[in-house]
């Protein structure tokens, strides 16, 4: 009863008020999600038609668009390119967020100060410069840079280091010194202690870490537009490009656009649900993407 | 602090700072090389492009002149000159970008702030169904930005596109409207962006709510307030510190998109849709003025050091009420 009461003192819209809300909001949600998917399995040639129904389901559309466009490719790039990235950022991160919480030392608190001010900093300000380093190195050394994995993941690093050292600061600082201690007084070294005490106490703060990071790859485009070469375009770019190339064509592959765009985000929207618990968490924190 | 799941705790703004002992856990050397190579990187892949950033700003650099930078013709402020008066020869100039991306920022922040406000309370008591529901709301927000824009992109096509099918199915609208060109390229632009991120709002909000002690509402029973009462009286007084710092965030992230309107317009974009990130980017590696992309960025970094400054201080209040 007390329970029930408790409730019923929380409840800010009687049910009916909610039910009316929940349900507007979920059509407005879900509207544009369902169009796609029935774009997706409409013949190319009816997109454009009087219908809104497609005459019949063209599953083969899911077929067609891995030669249409090389999506098979942008996958793995884009898995690589931020998979990679992302286990670089964490991995300095655990280190520096350790000692962060652990040790005073001078320019402590400048350094995290200026790991959330670079949060407001336009992505396309580091992105010319960084450019323009990587151009006039090619020339000076003699070597491709632009186009390749490295310098792709090398520009994932200037947002995906930054917010997980960030985060690792919060979660480890919430780790017990005690603990460490104790693996310190029986003789571990540092480096051991960190490995097998702290870091899988931190496991959900390492998860969160990894799996932002990745997904902040994954859905970049302003860097990897520039950066990949069309051997090394990553899924993002990718779509961009076959979307504008159905611009002025004779027959726009809208059906398969949209199964294109379907399939890139799937990866996104399962790994999401799978951590959902964690990275709701996580956003509240850090709030990366806008 | 520690990150938990929404359904537990809320996040008060996050405390960085813990009290630290001077000496760390146990005496002995300080394993401060452990920060090193971040700090190093940070140097190299943000501090150094920082500096060469405004350097650029004073050249005249293009595609030919890109290859030995070092040498391009210094043209001291002509590059914000330009900038602010002009733009390059295909888009806005950089004060009227400014306004277009202020006004895109500011709008969608508050348009999305009810919304989430909102969808909050209708999943903040407990009901049969209620984590599909939560699930559900997070499905726009999740999709990553490239593929929102190419949703929305079909949604707006003219005269086949849902929107312009539904306007004229309800005779609101001509269904030959167009969406991606021209005056209404903006409000396609802050459609899209409400679908997608009010969700964020969505998220902060419930984490505050979880927060609020039931005693408080308990007692409002008491005092015979009614709901609209207990929402402005008690609800919205203790978010207002989430909240805040929730509205900068969003300002923020949607100053900085650059995604959604790439993708969705394509470049160059409609004057109207062109947002300074955009149109930096088309100056900068579409026309190829590196100098004039160059002082773009940098008068965008000067106006960002105010909302910049804004959140953390706003964290930096959080740290000491923590």
């Amino acid at each position: 009863m007390t329970k029930s009461k408790h409730r019923n003192s929380q409840e800010l819209l009687s049910p009916p008020v909610r039910i009316v809300a929940t349900i507007v909001l979920a059509v407005f949600a879900l509207i544009p999600i369902i169009y796609t998917l029935l774009l997706s399995v409409t013949p190319d040639s009816e997109v454009g038609g009087d219908n809104l129904l497609p005459s019949h389901w063209a599953f083969d559309n899911y077929v067609q668009m891995w030669t249409t466009v090389n999506l098979a490719g942008g996958l793995l790039n884009s898995l690589i390119i931020s998979g990679i990235a992302s286990m670089i950022a964490v991995i300095l991160a655990v280190g520096a967020g350790y000692v962060i919480t652990r040790f005073k030392f001078h320019g402590r608190q400048p350094y995290l100060y200026s790991l959330i001010g670079l949060q407001t900093v336009p992505g396309v300000m580091l992105l010319l410069p960084l450019f323009v380093l990587f151009a006039s190195l090619q020339a000076l050394l003699h070597v491709r840079l632009v186009g390749t994995y490295q310098a792709v993941i090398i520009t994932y690093l200037t947002f995906a280091l930054p917010f997980a050292t960030w985060l690792m600061v919060s979660y480890l600082g919430s780790i017990p010194v005690d603990l460490e201690e104790a693996a310190l007084v029986d003789g571990a070294t540092r480096l051991q202690a960190l490995w097998h005490v702290i870091v899988p106490l931190a496991l959900p703060g390492v998860v969160v870490g990894l799996v932002f990071s990745f997904l902040t790859g994954w859905n970049d485009v302003l860097f990897a537009s520039v950066l990949t070469s069309p051997e090394t375009r990553t899924i993002a770019v990718q779509l961009q490009a076959f979307s504008a190339a159905q611009e002025g064509g004779s027959l726009p592959l809208y059906g398969q656009l949209m199964g294109a765009a379907t399939v890139s985000a799937l990866p996104v929207v399962i790994l999401y649900m799978i951590f959902q618990r964690y990275l709701i968490g996580g956003l509240t924190a850090g709030g990366v993407k806008g | 602090m520690s990150i938990q799941p929404v359904p537990e705790t809320a996040q008060e703004a996050p405390a960085l700072l813990q009290p630290v002992r001077g000496k760390g856990p146990v005496g002995g050397r300080r394993p401060l090389w452990l920060m090193w190579p971040s700090v190093a990187l940070l140097v190299l892949i943000i501090g150094v492009p920082f500096l060469i950033a405004f350097y650029i700003s004073f050249l005249d650099l293009d595609q030919y002149t890109l290859r030995s930078w070092i040498h391009a013709p210094w043209v001291g402020l002509s590059n914000y000159v330009t900038a602010l008066t002009a733009g390059n020869v295909v888009g806005a100039s950089t004060l009227t970008s400014l306004g277009i991306s202020v006004a895109f920022s500011l709008l969608t922040t508050l348009l999305i702030t009810p919304i989430g406000i909102l969808a909050a309370l209708t999943v903040n008591t407990e009901y049969r169904g209620r984590t599909i529901v939560r699930a559900l709301y997070l499905v726009p927000y999740v999709l990553p930005t490239f593929v929102t824009a190419l949703v929305w992109r079909m949604m707006f096509l003219n005269k086949t596109g849902l929107v312009d099918r539904f306007l004229a199915g309800i005779h609101v609208a001509n269904i030959n409207t167009y969406w991606l060109l021209g005056p209404n390229s903006f409000w396609a632009m802050v459609i899209t962006d409400v679908w997608a991120s009010w969700a964020f709002i969505y998220i902060m909000v419930l984490a505050g709510l979880q927060s609020i002690p039931a005693e408080l509402y308990e007692a409002a029973d008491v005092d015979g307030a009614n709901a609209w009462q207990k929402l402005t009286r008690i609800v919205l007084p203790q978010l207002r510190h989430i909240l805040g710092l929730a509205l900068l965030l969003s300002t923020l992230n949607h100053f900085n998109n650059f995604t959604l309107p790439f993708v969705m317009f394509g470049t160059p974009p409609p004057v109207q849709a062109d947002v300074l990130p955009l149109n930096i980017y088309v100056s900068s590696f579409q026309l190829f003025s590196f100098g004039l992309g160059g002082a773009m960025s940098v008068i965008t970094l000067i106006i960002m050091l105010i909302p910049g400054f804004l959140y953390i201080r706003t964290l930096r209040l959080g740290e000491t009420a923590a």
